[in-house]
């Protein structure tokens, strides 16, 4: 276990580079970057000196080659539009997508169990045909479309949630001001329902008929026929067996769900002008940011990561048939 | 299943209580909301380079003199200004007992500092101060004559330099000496009448007042990117000034009840500009458009006014060149649209059509998402260019990372769309884009003596009439050989709650120093 | 998505595709819903192929006097604007018969590319073993590292945008899972009795791979196929949304959609309905299909039917 441990470490290290690497070279095939950092009617000497300034001037291997010797002292480069360190900038972003992907992630968990358990008891009726309608329909909807619906109707027709802002709880949180923190959490929740409606319904489609394919395959199992043929009552039949085992693919799918649900934050945060990470690292890599695309890029990828690793390792705990040899797939 | 049932009522009651709770928390009587489009990077004054993030800095700032909506040349800092007889030296006379936010005093030696800091090449800035007001003015350095007087001395006489000096922002010496780079992004010590009292990037900055003249406690500036979001929340009352209001969406916050949109004739010189460098001559089309028949048959082909009213939902103010209406050249009239001419025109000029009825192919560049519905008026122009023979192949670029490199190398054309910012406060202001052959700004390698042979004298007159004069004549240069196509000054959209008083300026510049409830 | 599970033990060959066909249209007209999957997604390709012929307009011919007109208002020349007009006066319906080809387009030709690529690498992955294994599945990780939107944002600013750099794009977010299935399988395959006879009769090792490993393992990538073609075209709307994918003078569903959120404020409904309910409804229509595909594959339901 300790072995794998490491290696999967090792490993995600690996990605980590070369995810940096990749970035980098992405960003700097589109020409001289230089251009986005003087103002419009600078002349020719100023742009030059930026250039130096910046760094633009040097071989291409060496700008990437001190960049990784900078990362490895915990040095992110400043960025290049705001002139502050890089990673404080993308740190200062990240809780507010935090809290959407975990808002979100909730809505899609809370829903999607009683929904698909409820779809897979009555498997077969209108129940069960509906529920997997809506699913399908929530699987194939675009979410910034939705968030547009959402901000017309909700915004404008019934002005019931704020269509765009954000009021911070993590960051106090984090800081130790809890009374802050706290009291701030209504209104938190309160700007956080419609984007968070819009990045979740995918997710709550894809969970709810993920519960109900799993429940159903397990309601087929042995043991559970055993079970009830002991005339053990139907609920305590699901609960205690069935349910036991149908939640391992659904706790893989937590930990992908919040990488899954990162990605698809961009689109969203755009849409509802909403101050996360998606939208900084959109607006960076159309400003050539370099430092702030690598900072967040990194950050972005090293919690998927560390999640993916986690998740493997639950797996590994909670389903000793897993063997440990070999990468996934 | 009960217990998921009751969950999901409570977290529903829970939403219902935080809506009955907080609903109305937004509005206040102190505080304004200015909703803008872009996100601001800095405050520190060296490095500030955008629109917006020039507007809530000048609330921070206070400069030596300013420029009013109709531009007036208003004393703000310093209540005097003496020129040197050669012209090379502003003196600038501040008034007594000024401050800055620390406390700390404000005389001629922090004015000294502040403009050195910029240029100081050890803090290697590159905002619109140095990049911009010190290239054009050709600033030297500044010195304290005495406590109250600050010299700034020039390279050369220049007509517009007391109106560039208005844009550089001012603060004491101590406090900046003392800050790091970082810190002076972050935690601007100001001279004006509000300060920083929070800043949460990309998402809003919180100014408190701090003196006179200012009519609200605090102003409150929310960064929405997305036009339509924006629009939303101006009508939801959450938002009391809104930017860059999309044509489209002027009629629903009208019919709101709540706000109104107010449309102001803008400063910005709308245009299509024609690429004359040798290389581009040598790209099809690119012989065509060096004639200048060519260009003025071209005048008549696009159909100005519908592309505003249409477009722009506005009838907009046509320009016959590139100075703003008021300063313009008094005899020249908008080109009018007619597209029989210009074919005929263009016949005359050698450029008839073939037997596909094309008379010649050329690029038209432009960037998108930079302009009101820049994109339309772009896709309309070619249109109206295609109905008199043109073969228009059309590219559509991302403007900060495609557009604007090929801007600074000024190779972008054929065709290409652009809009300069100019000014109402002086007519060589905005000419000044053009003075010279090799300026970063003449676009268009625009090379006629007829224009550029008269700038010396320009300059160099002291007599107002002499100088009227000139301009006017190089104007009708412009207007008949010119290297644009003639447009528009586009329109700016703010939409404005009902609940305040307040008025929107021509120049792009927003201050609500004088904006009240209703 | 669960697993699917291969009937490994007979090698599948000519005669029973048709047996298969007909078991195929029993099963799907008795499943009732993947019926109007097929015939919403015939009517697209039709819409696709023979939209020039079909389209009352030229999608990009603009009326600025007519903009904004409500559907079913009278168009230049008499026409009709069925869905009503855009910001330029543009007829929405012809641009929606139009878009219908370039999302359809992009969407099949992305998991072309996809689909060649990670099937290509995952049978070699898979049968070959050893470091090229290793090398390709660690790309594919460094790859899925970090979220698609992000890398297809990257690509894309930096290429510039346009049809083929959008197909390219799409297509290698794609290749990944079609690897990792394809190298499970082969993997399973590999030792497999009929694998064993063809290396016994000196089939050349490209020939295994290509003609006897990979018949066998191309129901399963159906199903993927079809889950992913609805992927795809979400993501092209995300990125036209974006403004990163096609120019604006070729419509596509996802750029119509992005071009429609100004005009929204103002009532003006019909730009980001019908496009929208385009996008959702083949969206939707890949998904019936692929689900009913992935029952339809799995043998332990064969029984039953």
């Amino acid at each position: 276990m300790g072995a794998y441990i490491v290696r999967r470490l090792l490993q995600s290290i690996i990605v980590v580079i070369g995810v940096t690497l990749v970035s980098f070279l992405a960003l700097q095939a589109g020409g001289d970057p230089t251009y986005l950092f003087v103002s419009e009617r600078a002349s020719a000497e100023e742009i030059e000196a930026t250039r130096i300034a910046l760094g633009f001037d040097r071989p291409l291997h060496e700008q990437y080659l001190s960049f990784v010797a900078d990362l490895t002292r915990g040095d992110f480069g400043q960025s290049l539009s705001y002139r502050q360190p890089a990673m404080e900038i993308v740190l200062e972003a990240l809780p507010a997508t935090i809290e959407l992907t975990f808002f979100a992630m909730l809505l899609a968990l809370l829903l999607a169990i009683p929904l698909g358990v409820l779809a897979a008891i009555n498997r077969g009726t209108a129940w069960d045909g509906s529920i997997t309608t809506v699913s399908m329909l929530g699987q194939s909807i675009p979410s910034f479309w939705m968030g547009i619906m959402m901000i017309l109707f909700f915004g404008l027709y019934i002005r019931l949630f704020p269509i765009s802002g954000h009021v911070p709880f993590l960051t106090p949180l984090i800081a130790g001001d809890f009374g802050t923190a706290f009291s701030n959490l209504p209104r938190t929740i309160y700007h956080l329902v419609l984007p968070g409606i819009a990045v979740g319904t995918y997710s709550l489609a894809r969970n709810t008929r993920l519960v109900r394919s799993s429940l159903l395959e397990v309601l087929e199992q042995d043991y559970v026929r055993t079970a009830r043929s002991k005339g053990i009552p139907e609920l305590r039949v699901l609960v205690s067996h069935a349910l036991r085992n149908a939640w391992l693919p659904v706790v893989t799918i937590i930990g992908l769900e919040f990488g899954f649900l990162l990605g698809g934050v961009v689109v969203v945060e755009t849409v509802f002008s909403y101050p996360g990470i998606g939208r900084l690292l959109f607006a960076a890599i159309n400003q050539r940011d370099i430092p702030l695309v690598q900072a967040g890029v990194i950050l972005l990828a090293s919690i998927f990561i560390l999640l993916n690793l986690l998740v493997d390792l639950i797996y590994v705990r909670l389903d000793p048939r897993v063997k440990l040899a070999g990468g996934r797939g | 299943m009960k217990s998921h049932g009751s969950l999901i009522r409570t977290i529903a009651a829970g939403c219902l209580c935080a809506v009955l709770l907080i609903g109305c928390v937004e509005q206040s009587d102190d505080t304004i909301v200015v909703g803008l489009s872009a996100d601001i990077t800095t405050f520190e004054p060296g490095m500030i380079s955008s629109r917006d993030n020039s507007n809530i800095a000048r609330h921070i700032f206070s400069s030596l003199f300013a420029l009013g909506p109709e531009g007036e040349h208003i004393p703000e800092l310093a209540h005097t200004l003496d020129v040197t007889e050669d012209g090379t030296g502003y003196i600038y006379t501040l008034n007594e007992g000024l401050t800055c936010h620390d406390g700390e005093s404000l005389t001629a030696e922090d004015v000294a500092y502040t403009f050195n800091r910029i240029a100081d090449p050890v803090n290697r800035f590159t905002g619109n101060a140095p990049g911009f007001v010190f290239t054009s003015i050709g600033f030297q350095n500044a010195e304290a004559l005495d406590e109250l007087r600050v010299q700034i001395n020039i390279e050369r006489k220049n007509p517009i330099a007391f109106g560039l000096i208005t844009e550089i922002n001012v603060h004491c010496k101590d406090s900046y000496e003392q800050m790091s780079l970082d810190e002076a992004a972050t935690s601007p010590i100001g001279s004006g009448p509000y300060k920083l009292a929070s800043w949460t990037r990309g998402s809003e900055v919180v100014l408190e007042k701090v003196r006179e003249p200012a009519n609200f406690e605090r102003i409150v500036w929310r960064i929405i990117p997305e036009a339509s979001t924006r629009t939303a929340e101006l009508i939801a009352g959450n938002a009391d000034i809104i930017t860059n209001v999309v044509p489209e969406q002027v009629d629903a916050i009208n019919e709101s009840g709540r706000a109104e949109v107010q449309i102001v004739s803008g400063t910005r010189r709308m245009y299509l500009g024609y690429n004359l460098s040798e290389e581009h001559a040598a790209l099809p089309g690119g012989d065509a458009i060096q004639d200048p028949d060519v260009r003025r048959a071209l005048q008549y082909a696009v159909d100005v006014s519908t592309i505003c009213l249409q477009l722009l939902g506005v009838e907009c103010e046509r320009a016959t060149g590139l100075v703003n209406i008021q300063n313009a050249n008094p005899d020249l009239t908008p080109y009018s649209y007619d597209p029989e001419l210009a074919e005929r025109l263009l016949d005359e000029a050698g450029w008839p059509r073939d037997d596909e009825g094309t008379r010649f192919a050329i690029r038209m560049q432009a960037g998108q998402g930079r302009y009101v519905n820049d994109v339309n008026v772009v896709l309309a122009i070619a249109q109206y260019l295609e109905d008199v023979g043109l073969d228009i192949e059309l590219e559509l670029m991302e403007w900060a990372s495609v557009y604007t490199p090929l801007l600074r190398e000024r190779s972008m054309g054929p065709l290409f769309f652009l809009g300069t910012g100019g000014g109402l406060w002086s007519p060589i202001y905005d000419m000044t884009d053009i003075a010279q052959v090799g300026s970063g700004t003449n676009y268009t390698h625009w090379s006629d003596p007829r224009w550029f042979d008269r700038w010396p004298d320009l300059v160099n007159t002291d007599d107002q009439d002499e100088q009227r004069a000139i301009i006017n004549e190089m104007l009708e240069v412009f207007y008949d050989d010119g290297p644009w196509l003639h447009m528009y000054f586009q329109p700016d959209f703010y939409g404005v709650s009902n609940r305040i008083q307040w008025t929107a300026r021509r120049d792009e510049y927003i201050e609500v120093f004088e904006a009240t409830l209703r | 998505m669960t697993e699917v599970q291969i009937n490994a033990e007979a090698p599948q060959s000519g005669n029973g595709f048709r047996a298969e066909m007909r078991r195929a249209r029993r099963v799907m007209i008795a499943a009732r819903w993947p019926v109007f999957a097929v015939l919403f997604l015939l009517v697209a390709a039709i819409a696709a192929t023979l939209g020039g012929l079909l389209a009352p307009f030229d999608p990009n011919r603009q009326n600025l006097m007519l903009r904004l007109a409500d559907p079913m208002s009278v168009g230049p020349d008499g026409g009709l604007f069925l869905l009503g007009s855009d910001a330029l006066g543009r007829d929405v319906f012809s641009r929606l018969l139009y878009g219908a080809r370039v999302s359809l387009t992009v969407g099949f030709a992305a998991i072309a590319v996809g689909g060649s690529i990670g099937i290509t690498a995952g049978l070699l992955s898979g049968y070959f073993g050893g470091w090229l294994d290793d090398a390709i599945m660690r790309l594919g990780d460094i790859q899925l590292a970090f979220p698609f939107i992000l890398l297809a944002i990257m690509f894309l600013v930096v290429l510039g945008s346009g049809v083929w750099n959008l197909i390219l794009v799409l297509g290698i977010g794609q290749w990944v899972t079609y690897a990792r299935i394809v190298r499970a399988d082969t993997l399973s395959l590999r030792e497999k009795e009929f694998v064993e006879a063809a290396r016994a009769m000196g089939d050349s090792t490209l020939s295994i791979i290509f003609r006897t490993i990979l018949p066998n393992i191309l129901a399963p990538l159906t199903v993927i196929a079809s889950f992913n073609v609805a992927s795809v075209i979400l993501s092209e709307a995300a990125l036209s949304f974006l403004g990163l994918g096609v120019p604006p003078d070729v419509p596509t569903w996802g750029s119509m959609l992005a071009e429609s959120r100004d005009t929204l404020v103002a009532n003006k409904w019909w730009l980001a309905i019908f496009p929208g309910l385009a996008i959702m409804l083949t969206v939707l229509s890949f998904n019936i299909l692929g689900d009913w595909l992935r029952d339809f594959l799995d043998p332990r339901l064969r029984e039953r039917t």
